[in-house]
């Protein structure tokens, strides 16, 4: 330990006795006291690949999952964990979340490809911490659904407390958010006389607006190509063409480096879409909601398609009227990598659960049900080669909760995501004494008393519905 | 005879009269001299010197030091007892600028009263080829109105330059650095242009940008535009002949030398995430940024002095502007702390050796601007550096070191003196002098309501203080209801705690009264005929000066609603 060690050390306690750094503002910031190794003993491992294994070690090291086997050792400085009666699952992976967003919708145009969630994330929001708390660690941030042609999408680690960049997936495949049907064409909104509707409002503007962005993709494409050809030849005082934000995702989706996931609900548009990717060439990744899909199975897994779903949400909407609790069920066995999301931050903290679902209706396995918020949603992000299954040098990404994650009574009691701690219950609990303490001496503090004669305090905020699409939020959240 | 010739003289005389007297005057503005005497000067550049003398001259400073005798034309100021600064700045205001005027509607929307809307309101930039609010050629140096009672106010708050920036937009436009005294625009201006302006809040006009994703998409588009436009115009430049001539765009234009890092771009951001965007955009395009606001700037501290960025850091400080109430949720954590720790980024950021200066931000009682300096001194802010962030570090912020910032020869003599310590609750200013001439100060009563609490990206800062409510006056308003928007007029009358009125939108007028006032809010519930139905309306509204902002919720679902008082 060098010097400068020590005296960090004896400033960091002289710091806690002062009560200027209290506990928690420690755990925000795991780094610190995050080793590089730990070993989970003794749980239940749900592997999710390799079946279940009991009474299992499991080591972690570097961020990475090192080995998994009975009487492992640790090094000394190593931390343990006695996980005896407990189970080890892969981190929740959420195909479709709208957190940590500060807008979700660009509503102006129809095809508002260019605009990108990246640009407008929010490390501090606290639902992170809350889906941390049940088990999820990596979300798939997707542009609403009041576009055709959406944003770009993000899917991040939920390593809450770290810089925004240490979010980032690494290598996670880009994405374009897409959507069909009611939202889109926005019929259930006022018909205002001498007011514009924003184009498209029927399925067939739909279709149309999308059909025409591709061909001018395809042009786009085409003028890079030119350009880029001419430049090879040697040929001299070229002018590039503009660049435009626009079509350089959707000349990516032809060129299959950007997934499309395209929210939409009925069997009718559901072929629509995957007639126009078959036109232009290029594969639709998943569909998102897709409460038909089980009229279409056959259809979306002849595509190539994966289908991201609710459990057992319908009749919320017109287009949600032929939903069924089966279809999870239905489109997995048609062999469609398939996946239940939360598209809510409330429903994230219980995936688990929406996953066990799938046993009730369908009579999925254990191990079909766990692969619906783990591995499944993996493959639709082209992350399943980091996470999704626990697998020896595969990220160590993962939750450790004191009863079978499909229990109703089951919690998490640890988070881990590349092997550091982002959720401890216990630690959790401990910290509210302290909290409860600073909010009572930060309420006495000048600049948070109460004004008199101000404005009367905020209604209490009500939270996203729980099983709406993403619609209901136009433009900015609070 | 005689009678007849004084007669005429009179005559000749009168007739002569106006321009003879405005010839003196224009004379004797250029031989004025001045000396402040036995007076303790402050240079900010050396040393204190505890009695001396500063003599004016012709609008600079002509001398200063504890030897200096008093010129025998000077008319000479005793200062015995009496401190003499430099004239302090506010890095970042909308001082000179017209009252705000709504934004018409880009494209979006055909309505009688939208059509007669857009008639009535000026469009900033003439053939621009872009909206209002992504105009980057719109200049303050053409907007700029000599006097006012702000700038009385911000004068006697002993402020003496100022930065004067748009009020609103995405692409704001481009700011001037100006003197608050002088009779026209082109006397008041120091610099122009000093920075390109970026707020990030939507356009909130129903068009795009209508949020914060659109508004960076816009902001990266019309830049990568302005590189192309470049490109395009150069090279046409070299060889015309053979091709087609590129179509002039002074939006773009406008932008190059700020690509060129010859233009810096000051953008407004508050929390730390807004300014590692802000950070992030710049980096993108190798923009040289300064960051306005900067409320939580301390948490990036490191790369604000990797990278050199300034902070044009407001002074209006965030503050609870709700009553007390137990039914309400109670306030986050989060926010509690940040009211706390805002007072705490000035010394922060001095330890950190970021480079800032102070801004009002918006503050409509400009007595709170020196206290709010002072809250910044008691928590850890050295009186050397918060003296020098109100005048030498905006000078060097803003390129006009050599010349403002500092009590030494040579300098435009823009001075203040005080009785007592600048930074003393109980200091009165007594004197300003700006470009060496004496200002008067005229004690202003707070003009309610003030115009300069702006809305959109928050020069202002979010927590703009409150006078007292009053909601009277025509309001111009836009309501927005699922990307639409839909415009409209609300007339109010205040009658004791109540208000009443009518909202006018192409539906036709629905009457209300009674209104319900709480602080600067009001709540009614009216009706409108809309589709042959009658409709129950939901009125909720705050006002904040001239801006209101709230809801109308109908059975069509809740319409955000923004407007401003009509002059």
């Amino acid at each position: 330990m060098g010097k400068r060690k020590i005296v960090a050390h004896i400033l960091l306690l002289s710091l806690i006795s002062a009560g200027l750094l209290s506990p928690t503002a420690l755990a925000q910031q795991p780094r610190p006291e995050n080793p590089s190794e730990t070993l989970i003993r003794n749980a239940t491992v749900l592997t999710i690949t390799h079946g279940t294994l009991l009474n299992t070690d499991v080591l972690l090291r570097k961020g990475k999952i090192a080995a998994i086997g009975r009487d492992l050792t640790a090094p000394a400085n190593a931390r343990v964990i006695d996980a005896t009666g407990k189970y080890l699952m892969p981190g929740i992976v959420d195909c479709h979340s709208h957190s940590m967003l500060d807008t979700v919708n660009e509503g102006t145009l129809a095809v508002t490809s260019m605009v990108r969630t990246r640009d407008v994330l929010d490390p501090t929001d606290v639902d992170l911490y809350r889906e941390l708390a049940g088990g999820v660690t990596t979300l798939n941030l997707l542009h609403g659904s009041a576009n055709p042609i959406g944003g770009l999408n993000t899917v991040v680690k939920i390593k809450y407390g770290r810089p925004i960049e240490e979010f980032l997936f690494p290598g996670a495949m880009p994405g374009i958010k897409f959507a069909l049907g009611e939202n889109v064409k926005r019929s259930s909104n006022p018909n205002l006389p001498g007011v514009t509707r924003r184009y498209p409002y029927t399925r067939m503007g739909v279709e149309e607006v999308i059909r025409d962005s591709f061909t001018r993709a395809r042009d786009y494409k085409k003028s890079w190509d030119e350009y880029n050809a001419a430049v090879k030849r040697g040929e001299k005082n070229l002018l590039p063409p503009r660049r435009d934000l626009q079509l350089e995702p959707l000349v990516e989706v032809l060129e299959g480096k950007r997934y499309v996931h395209a929210h939409s609900y009925r069997a009718d548009e559901i072929m629509m879409l995957i007639n126009i990717a078959n036109e232009f060439g290029f594969k639709v990744k998943t569909f998102q909601h897709v409460l038909e899909g089980y009229k279409v199975a056959k259809e979306i897994a002849q595509h190539g398609a994966g289908g991201s779903t609710f459990a057992d949400s319908w009749a919320y909407k017109i287009e949600a009227y032929d939903a069924i609790p089966y279809n999870t069920a239905i489109m997995a066995r048609a062999g469609i990598v398939t996946s239940v999301n939360s598209d809510s931050d409330e429903r994230a903290r219980r995936l688990n659960l929406e996953a066990a679902k799938a046993m009730r209706y369908g009579d999925l396995s254990e191990e079909e049900a766990l692969k619906l918020i783990t591995i499944n949603p993996a493959i639709q992000l082209g992350i399943q080669e980091r996470v999704g299954s626990i697998e020896v040098g595969k990220d160590a990404d993962l939750a450790i909760w004191n009863g079978h994650p499909f229990s109703v009574y089951a919690r998490v009691s640890t988070t881990f995501i590349d092997g550091d701690i982002f959720f401890d219950r216990e630690k959790d609990l401990a910290a509210r004494a302290e909290l409860t303490k600073e909010r009572a001496q930060l309420e006495q503090a000048e600049p948070n008393r109460p004004s008199a004669g101000g404005r009367p305090p905020q209604a209490p905020r009500g939270r996203r519905p729980s099983h709406d699409d993403d619609d209901v939020e136009q433009g900015e959240r609070p | 005879m005689p009678r007849i010739c004084s007669f005429a003289a009179l005559l000749i005389l009168f007739a002569l009269s106006i321009p003879v007297t405005t010839f003196v005057k224009a004379q004797r503005s250029g031989v004025d001299t001045y000396a402040i005497t036995n007076a303790k000067i402050v240079t900010v550049s050396g040393p204190v010197i505890e009695r001396g003398t500063v003599v004016i001259r012709d609008g600079l400073i002509a001398a200063v030091g504890d030897k200096v005798n008093a010129p025998a034309d000077a008319q000479v100021i005793d200062g015995t007892g009496l401190t003499v600064y430099p004239g302090l700045f506010d890095a970042n205001t909308t001082l000179g600028l017209p009252a705000p005027s709504p934004l018409p509607t880009p494209g979006g929307g055909g309505g009688f009263l939208q059509a007669q809307l857009r008639a009535a309101t000026p469009i900033s930039g003439p053939n621009s080829t872009q909206p209002p609010g992504l105009q980057p050629e719109v200049m303050v140096e053409d907007m700029l109105k000599p006097g006012g009672p702000e700038i009385e106010g911000a004068r006697n708050a002993g402020i003496t330059t100022a930065l004067s920036a748009p009020r609103t937009g995405i692409w704001m436009g481009q700011s001037a650095l100006i003197n608050l005294a002088g009779d026209t625009p082109q006397q008041m201006i120091v610099k122009s242009p000093v920075a390109m302006h970026v707020g990030f809040s939507s356009l909130r006009t129903g068009g795009y940008p209508g949020s914060l994703m659109g508004v960076f998409a816009s902001l990266r588009q019309m830049l990568l535009d302005a590189q192309q436009y470049q490109r395009v115009q150069e090279a046409y430049e070299r060889t015309p002949r053979g091709r087609r001539r590129p179509e002039l765009d002074r939006s773009l234009a406008a932008l190059i030398p700020v690509l060129e890092g010859k233009l810096p771009v000051v953008m407004y951001a508050d929390r730390q995430r807004e300014i590692e965007r802000a950070l992030d955009l710049a980096q993108e395009f190798k923009l040289r940024a300064i960051i306005a606001g900067g409320i939580e700037a301390a948490t990036v501290a490191e790369r604000l002095r990797e990278r050199d960025v300034p902070v044009l850091l407001s002074l209006n400080f965030p503050r609870r502007m709700t009553s007390a109430a137990p039914e309400a949720d109670p306030e986050t954590l989060r926010t509690l702390r940040g009211r706390v720790e805002a007072q705490k980024t000035a010394a922060k950021l001095a330890a950190a050796k970021v480079r800032f200066a102070f801004q009002s931000g918006g503050l409509t009682n400009m007595a709170d601007f020196r206290a709010n300096v002072a809250k910044a001194i008691e928590n850890g802010l050295s009186h050397e550096d918060a003296l020098r962030v109100l005048t030498i570090r905006p000078a060097e912020i803003f390129g006009v070191a050599d010349r403002l910032g500092t009590i030494e020869v040579g300098k435009i003599a823009n001075l203040i003196v005080t009785r007592g310590d600048l930074f003393d609750r109980t200091t009165r200013v007594t004197n300003v002098f700006i470009d060496g001439r004496p200002v008067d100060l005229r004690p202003v009563t707070p003009v309610a309501p003030a115009p300069s609490a702006s809305p959109g990206p928050s020069p202002a800062g979010p927590h703009a203080e409150e006078t007292r409510p009053n909601f009277g006056g025509t309001w111009v308003i836009t309501l927005s209801i699922n990307g639409q928007s839909l415009p409209g007029k609300l007339e109010l009358r205040q009658e004791g705690g109540a208000v009443s009125g009518s909202m006018q939108t192409q539906f036709g007028a629905s009457d209300f009264s009674g209104g319900a006032v709480t602080g600067n809010a009001f709540h009614v519930v009216t009706s409108a005929v809309i589709q042959g139905r009658p409709v129950e309306l939901t009125i909720d509204a705050t006002i904040s000066a001239d801006d209101l902002s709230g809801t109308v919720q109908s059975v069509f679902g809740t319409a955000t609603m923004t407007g401003s008082r009509q002059p």
